[in-house]
């Protein structure tokens, strides 16, 4: 507001009753007006007539503030061209506000290898996806542009996202780059030079926070040997629960490591080789005390409140998990399948798996995965098999799968909702398990309104299907593209069918530029 | 014709309905799909047995639908604009059809007869004389309710805004009430509005004596009408709430032919159900600035489209006034082309609008077109920095960051509303190009 109204304030806020004396004067031509309006003897009129000379005169001649100050600095020159054309544009505008998560990922791989960019208008809502997902973020840095790092820069829970341009020098990523760049950055010097990346992360370790720390400690995973177990050894008494948990589960990994030959040990003291009847059997008890050099190595003898372990199987099961699965099998003599069943029998059952399972987690071994598959104990592990499933490689995972697929006493929807779960954003499945699912769905699809089994009727499976188009190899899509639409589908059918071919057409849209753009 | 698909959803009339034109942008849903220079038609295969006619005519572009919807336009109507704008090459047909021929037909005709109608009206001699005398009664209450203002108006400075309590703002609903009573409800709108902004803001003493002194302005402006020029007669029967007859203003306001470009539209919900629009234009050829001020109730849309961004060949007739803004856009509009996005000085827009005030200091709303401005927050506002001014913006949460994502940082040339204090941004463009950069999306 401008100062002109200051003089007239205090007559206008205590009343020209009470301060009955002349008004003030205004400088220049306005002032003249004022002078000239104001010749009567009523106070409050004059005051009044003030007011209407300056409402109208500050209004003729406001032009805002002024401003001297620099502007800030413009995003940077952009070295990808934004994505121009129109139709694909549509569709990846619909994956972004209505799609599944799994599109977003396909969309932001599919740019960054055509070398293309999101457009501006596009920025602030991919940035805003990457603020609720943390497994998009990393793809999400070089689609975004130039312009998604200014626009980051300005917005605190965007700044995941301000990081260093594509044309910024490689150390600038390592020194301010996003913790993706960061990631990568080392990732990528692992794999040149293993022993300068692990010194690089030991120099600059102390200075990060926790949750940071992990992530970058786990890039050691690629390369590891035995010149770093000094260093991951450093990281077990790292003050972050996390770092000591990453440390470990790499130490699982680095041969002839001291830290699991004494939980070896450990674990061997508590194993015996009994005769029983005519069969020799193993035997094993949970420790009946806690050991004094058990802080020492990360074996915690305080049993949490919610565990539904007791205390001593509490005990066994933070000693077995820092024991690698393939000694497990040499100090035996047993496979792992021969293992499960054995735990099984033992009074420690749950204390066993659920060891087995965490350093399955840190230290895949198909094997083991297999193992536990083929008999799942949904009592002791509560979790879904699908994590583990994932550890698999895909072929192994579709046989898993294929075997659901035919069983019919396993409903669809519930295979579909398991490929789901253990198939990760960016992959997809082969073209025989895809083209036999496709034709499972349509076949639903095409029932009669009034048999059993039918699409329309199958919820699970309906809301399933956008993300189904996504997982498919793409030259199984075809029986999909058209499912019949009755002319009495319901809105939820009608939603569901919708987008599994708004899905498909942004899939083959996708493919079609990332082949017309890569040489 | 040029057509977006931001551009047709700013054509529904609530949010629900764009999502569910979004959703019926199928190709499968519609077994036909046909369009000529004229218009586009389809049939949409909806819940009943038999599919929706749907239709829309270019110029306006206007809507038609044998759906039970409601809506204006429908979603089946919005859907076939945006598969329109999506893939032209979906509209196989080119033989428009019977139903489509004779809504056509009938729409010409309408429009021929409105216009006849009017022609008719305005030879029509309605006894002149005793619309004079209707016309002078109601000037003469409003010329009282001004008086009884202008006392109480005196009454209140000399009492002090200081002492302003809730007891008596309750004086200054009852004054509002009474203006109305006195078929002036345009100046009790604007004592109302001095009423809420008491004690709202560090500055609100300034800004109530702001309101207070335009409503003087407009007392001892009513006090000696008739010795006003016509054009300030009329700004005070829009000041006094009097509506003019639209149907005068097609008859009798100046007219003007030119291409329009739609510089900017804006929704503002008033009542629970009322949605005002105002659409601003500028004409290619004249330079002139046209706005368009309509209503609608209960979610029924406008009968006329108007997409920013878009150029239209229309003829408008003005609203008489001193500000020479409003008016009334003479159907048939031609179909939406480019945009000729006007390139003004800012020494020459804060020329026109300061000229503006001085002839009718009561405009609320002033079009501006900030070239090369910068969007840049500073604390938590945003403001545009064109030159050495900064006008700080009045924009919401996602338009903001949609407009600095579309700048970047670097300058755009900005369209607004501008009441001189705040800008209210419509949409931007860039100097060399021909697409709007950004358009406000939220009220």
């Amino acid at each position: 507001m401008s100062r002109a109204w200051e003089p007239l304030l205090p007559a206008a806020m205590v009343g020209t009753d009470r301060q009955a004396g002349p008004l003030p004067t205004w400088p220049g031509e306005v002032g003249q007006l004022v002078a000239q309006v104001t010749a009567g003897d009523d106070p409050a009129a004059n005051a009044l007539r003030t007011a209407a000379i300056l409402a109208s005169c500050s209004l003729a001649g406001a032009q805002g503030e002024s401003w001297a100050g620099p502007l800030p600095a413009p995003a940077g020159d952009e070295t990808w061209p934004a994505l121009g054309d129109a139709p694909l544009l549509r569709l990846i505008l619909w994956a972004l506000s209505d799609g599944p998560a799994r599109m977003h990922h396909a969309v932001c791989l599919a740019l960054a290898r055509a070398g293309h960019r999101l457009p501006a208008a596009l920025v602030p809502q991919a940035l805003e996806l990457g603020r609720r997902s943390l497994a998009l973020r990393p793809l999400l840095g070089p689609v975004l542009g130039e312009r998604g790092l200014w626009l980051a820069a300005q917005r605190d829970d965007w700044r995941y996202a301000a990081g260093v341009g594509q044309a910024g020098a490689d150390e600038a990523r390592w020194t301010d780059g996003t913790i993706e760049q960061r990631r990568a950055f080392l990732a990528n010097e692992r794999g040149r030079d293993p022993a300068g990346a692990r010194e690089r992360l030991a120099a600059t370790l102390p200075e990060l926070p926790a949750k940071e720390r992990a992530e970058l400690v786990a890039e050691l995973a690629a390369g590891l040997s035995d010149v770093d177990e000094a260093f991951l050894d450093e990281l077990r008494n790292d003050r972050s629960r996390e770092v000591r948990q990453a440390a470990l589960g790499l130490l699982l990994r680095v041969p002839h490591a001291a830290h699991p030959q004494r939980a070896a040990g450990r674990i061997a003291a508590l194993l015996r080789h009994e005769r029983v009847l005519l069969r020799k059997r193993w035997q094993i008890d949970a420790p009946a005390e806690a050991a004094a050099d058990w802080k020492a190595d990360q074996v915690d003898a305080t049993r949490p409140q919610h565990e539904s372990l007791g205390e001593r199987g509490w005990w066994l099961y933070q000693l077995a998990r820092q024991v690698p699965l393939a000694w497990w099998a040499e100090h035996t003599g047993l496979g792992p399948a021969e293992l499960r069943d054995w735990a099984l029998g033992t009074d420690w059952a749950e204390a066993l798996l659920r060891a087995w399972r965490d350093v399955l987690f840190a230290a895949p071994d198909m094997a083991w995965c297999e193992a536990l598959l083929e008999a799942w104990p949904h009592k002791l592990l509560r979790d879904d098999p699908a994590a583990v499933l994932a550890l698999l490689p895909l072929e192994r995972r579709e046989r898993h799968w294929r075997r659901q697929l035919h069983n019919d006493q396993v409903d669809l929807g519930l295979v579909v909702s398991r490929v789901l779960a253990a198939c990760p954003a960016g992959e997809t499945l082969s073209a025989d398990l895809s083209v036999d699912l496709a034709r499972a769905v349509r076949q639903r699809a095409e029932l009669g309104a009034a048999s059993a089994g039918t699409l329309r009727q199958d919820w699970s499976l309906l809301q399933q299907l956008p993300e189904l188009g996504g997982v498919l190899h793409l030259d199984a899509l075809a029986p999909l593209a058209d499912l019949p639409r009755p002319p009495d589908e319901t809105p939820s059918y009608a939603h569901h069918v919708q987008a599994l071919t708004q899905v498909i057409a942004l899939r083959r849209a996708l493919h079609s530029f990332v082949t017309s753009n890569t040489p | 014709m040029q057509l977006t698909m931001e551009g047709v959803l700013a054509l529904a009339p609530d949010d629900s309905s764009a999502k569910a034109a979004r959703g019926l942008t199928s190709p499968a849903k519609w077994p036909l799909l046909g369009a000529d220079e004229r218009a586009a038609w389809g049939e949409c295969q909806g819940s009943g047995s038999k599919p929706y006619q749907t239709q829309v005519d270019f110029n306006g572009p206007a809507f038609r639908c044998s759906c039970p919807s409601r809506k204006f336009p429908c979603k089946h109507g919005l859907a076939l604009l945006l598969l329109r704008a999506q893939d032209g090459a979906l509209f196989k047909a080119s033989d428009a059809p019977a139903w489509v021929n004779e809504w056509l037909a009938s729409r010409g005709e309408k429009a021929q007869k409105k216009e006849q109608k009017l022609a008719e009206k305005a030879a029509e001699p309605v006894d002149p004389q005793a619309a004079e005398k209707r016309e002078a009664q109601r000037w003469q209450r409003i010329e009282g309710a001004a008086q009884e203002l202008q006392r109480w108006l005196s009454d209140q400075l000399a009492r002090g805004l200081g002492a302003l309590n809730p007891e008596l703002l309750r004086g200054w609903h009852t004054m509002a009430a009474r203006m109305v009573d006195a078929q002036a409800p345009g100046l009790g709108q604007r004592v109302r509005d001095a009423a809420d902004g008491v004690r709202q803001g560090e500055d609100w003493p300034e800004r109530t004596l702001h309101r207070l002194g335009l409503l003087q302005l407009a007392c001892e402006a009513l006090s000696r009408r008739p010795v006003l020029s016509p054009a300030v007669q009329a700004d005070l029967r829009v000041v006094a709430g009097w509506p003019q007859d639209k149907a005068e203003v097609l008859a009798e306001g100046e007219r003007m032919a030119d291409r329009w470009t739609v510089l900017g539209v804006a929704h503002e919900e008033r009542d629970a159900k009322l949605v005002e629009r105002r659409v601003w234009l500028r004409g290619e050829r004249t330079g002139r600035t046209a706005w368009l001020l309509d209503h609608a109730f209960g979610g029924r849309g406008f009968e006329q489209g108007w997409i920013a961004g878009t150029g239209v060949e229309a003829v408008m007739a003005f609203f008489p006034g001193a500000s020479g803004l409003r008016a009334l856009a003479v159907d048939p509009l031609g179909a939406p082309g480019a945009p000729h996005w006007p390139m003004p000085r800012m020494a020459d827009e804060w020329q026109a609008t300061a000229a503006r005030v001085a002839a009718c200091p009561w405009v609320s709303w002033h079009p501006l077109v900030l070239p090369d401005a910068v969007p840049v927050r500073h604390g938590d506002r945003l403001l545009a920095v064109a030159g050495e001014r900064a006008l700080p913006l009045a924009i919401g949460d996602a338009d903001t960051w949609a407009l600095l994502a579309a700048s970047g940082g670097h300058p755009l040339q900005l369209f607004g509303e501008w009441d001189g204090r705040l800008l209210r941004p419509l949409a931007a463009w860039r100097a060399d190009a021909s697409l709007v950069a950004w358009q406000r999306s939220g009220g």
